[in-house]
């Protein structure tokens, strides 16, 4: 495995409903960060159809692996490449049930999938409305390290990416929908999460606008010690890239030892706290 | 007691960030329905005023036309003067068009016109102010766009399918007090910012005076229940009469449906306006 990793942060805007323009974005961008030397390509949530589809989302999602999935798969192997991006999954045994998911493809095709455990349905978010909740925080093992992969709201909750962190997560990715209002809590959480667990935080976020809502952009690659690698301009469309390496973890591991200093037997009373709210 | 406070400070704006954010809204919807810029009353006031320079910002004054829509009871020369100020100064493309035949046409065709009910009368001029507008967007492949602001929409004080309609409405989410931050920021001139509030409905109506509260104590309310707070809360801290504050909250309620698509019955699998719920625009 390589110590350094280049991360290609693709923050696009989508069109809303439309599978084959928004896979054509991700080609071109795909193409243009291998020129860079990404070996990692991160797309936003959702980013096969754009993020409000609403009822659209019963007739726009795709079982994994489905025809999307194998065409970007096509270009992940062309390109000898890595790509993460969003899509609403329809369930294989019952077609109205879908879900939130990101996908991590490889060289070799599709490596695995994460379905987002915390769906909003608050303010304009109507999540739990189209999706179910996902219930696994699966690490994959791959050739350019340890990834955990989390979506949008997930990154409030601490729980999950200190989960992906203590099952061996070396970076932890974040594909994101989030409007301009909820700016300044992404750029706060994500630092926290990356800070927390001593772990690299890869943030892409959507921009362009659905239904009046302004999406921010401001991706950026997090280190374990809170610096910010590499960031995307605010509210357009940007493709950058940041290197992430590994050997850094050791180092902000030592110098605040977070992981060290857990305290698990907390672990069981928060549970019962949270039962009981 | 929340940590809250009901002071001018919760209205300031981060100006540059919401002109940036209107500007690309009214620019990427335009861009989107294929049209070719907006139409939109000129009336000379504050909201219009507003509305017609960020447009123009947007998209350039060549896609904007604004439309000067005076009628004998309410004319008043300073809003023609005031709508040419600013068709000047932001460049954009001004019509003058008169609707006193119209309306007289209008009211002498009605077998139950009753002149003394200056309600359901005012209420015929915002429409056919309406009707003009959506003919010139018909004609023009232009979308129509609003000027309503967030206070007055919220109290229900503008006319259901008058001056309510509208393809955009950019400046809804701001309270009145706040278009003013934004109008004098983008350079709409002080003598229109600094205008009395009037839907010129009929002959010295005044927005303040008929809501009976000052636009700077409404938005605080409404700020206080946009935000959840209790009544008795909202009272307490503006050191105002409980009964005030429920009056407003009142009108706020009872208003909601001017806000929405006409009521209908559930009948259907699924049902428009209810649990129909597609994208705005998907493609």
């Amino acid at each position: 495995m390589p110590e350094k990793v280049n991360v290609a942060l693709a923050q696009i805007s989508c069109k809303v409903g439309d599978k084959k323009h928004n896979i054509n974005v991700m080609k071109n961008n795909i193409k243009r960060a291998k020129e860079k030397g990404a070996n990692l390509v991160i797309f936003p949530e959702l980013s096969l159809t754009g993020y409000l589809n609403r009822d659209l989302a019963y007739e726009l999602a795709e079982p994994i692996p489905g025809s999307s999935i194998y065409s970007l798969e096509e270009t992940a192997k062309k390109e000898n490449i890595y790509i993460v991006f969003g899509m609403p999954e329809q369930s294989e045994k019952a077609h109205a049930v879908l879900y939130n998911t990101a996908v991590l493809l490889g060289p070799d095709g599709l490596i695995g999938k994460y379905r987002k455990m915390h769906l909003p349905t608050h303010s304009v978010f109507e999540e739990k409305r189209y999706f179910r909740l996902g219930y696994e925080a699966p690490v994959f093992e791959t050739e350019i390290g340890k990834m955990g992969l989390t979506i949008c709201y997930d990154m409030f909750f601490p729980e999950i990416s200190r989960l992906l962190r203590l099952k061996g997560s070396q970076l932890i990715v974040c594909i994101s929908a989030s409007p301009a209002v909820r700016s300044r809590f992404f750029e706060v959480f994500t630092a926290a999460r990356a800070l927390e667990n001593t772990v690299f935080l890869a943030y892409v976020n959507l921009v362009g606008v659905e239904n009046g809502l302004q999406f921010w952009g401001g991706s950026r690659i997090i280190a374990p010690d809170g610096s910010i690698l590499a960031k995307a301009n605010y509210d357009e469309e940007d493709l950058v890239i940041g290197t992430i390496d590994y050997a850094d973890l050791e180092r902000a591991e030592a110098f605040v030892p977070t992981l060290r200093d857990l305290r698990p037997e907390l672990f069981n009373s928060l549970r019962e706290q949270a039962e009981k709210l | 007691m929340s940590t809250l406070k009901l002071t001018s400070d919760v209205l300031k704006l981060d100006l540059p960030s919401v002109e940036n954010r209107i500007k690309r809204f009214v620019k990427d919807y335009v861009e989107k329905c294929g049209a070719d810029g907006v139409v939109l009353g000129a009336s000379g006031g504050l909201d219009s005023s507003a509305t017609a320079a960020l447009a123009s910002l947007s998209l350039g004054g060549h896609k904007v036309l604004g439309i000067a829509m005076p009628e004998e009871e309410t004319y008043d020369v300073t809003d023609i003067q005031h709508a040419k100020l600013l068709a000047k100064k932001f460049d954009f493309n001004l019509q003058i068009v008169d609707i006193s035949s119209t309306l007289k046409a209008c009211f002498q065709s009605l077998p139950i016109y009753d002149v003394a009910d200056k309600l359901s009368k005012g209420n015929v001029k915002a429409r056919i102010r309406m009707v003009y507008l959506y003919y010139y967007a018909n004609k023009l492949n232009r979308l129509v766009c609003g000027a309503s602001d967030k206070s007055e929409i919220m109290v229900g004080y503008f006319t259901k399918w008058g001056d309510g309609a509208a393809d955009i409405s950019p400046i809804m989410d701001l309270y009145k007090t706040q278009v003013r931050q934004l109008a004098l920021h983008i350079g709409v001139p002080a003598e229109i910012v600094a205008k009395p509030p009037s839907p010129r409905l009929w002959p010295n109506q005044l927005a303040e005076k008929e809501l009976g509260i000052k636009y700077e104590t409404l938005d605080l309310i409404l700020f206080g229940l946009e935000h959840f707070m209790k009544s008795k809360e909202i009272a307490e801290q503006l050191k105002l009469p409980i009964k005030l504050v429920e009056d407003v909250k009142r009108r706020w309620l009872v208003t909601e449906h001017k806000r929405r698509l006409p009521l209908t019955t559930k009948l259907g699998y699924r049902t428009i306006g209810k649990d129909f719920r597609l994208p705005h625009k998907p493609y």
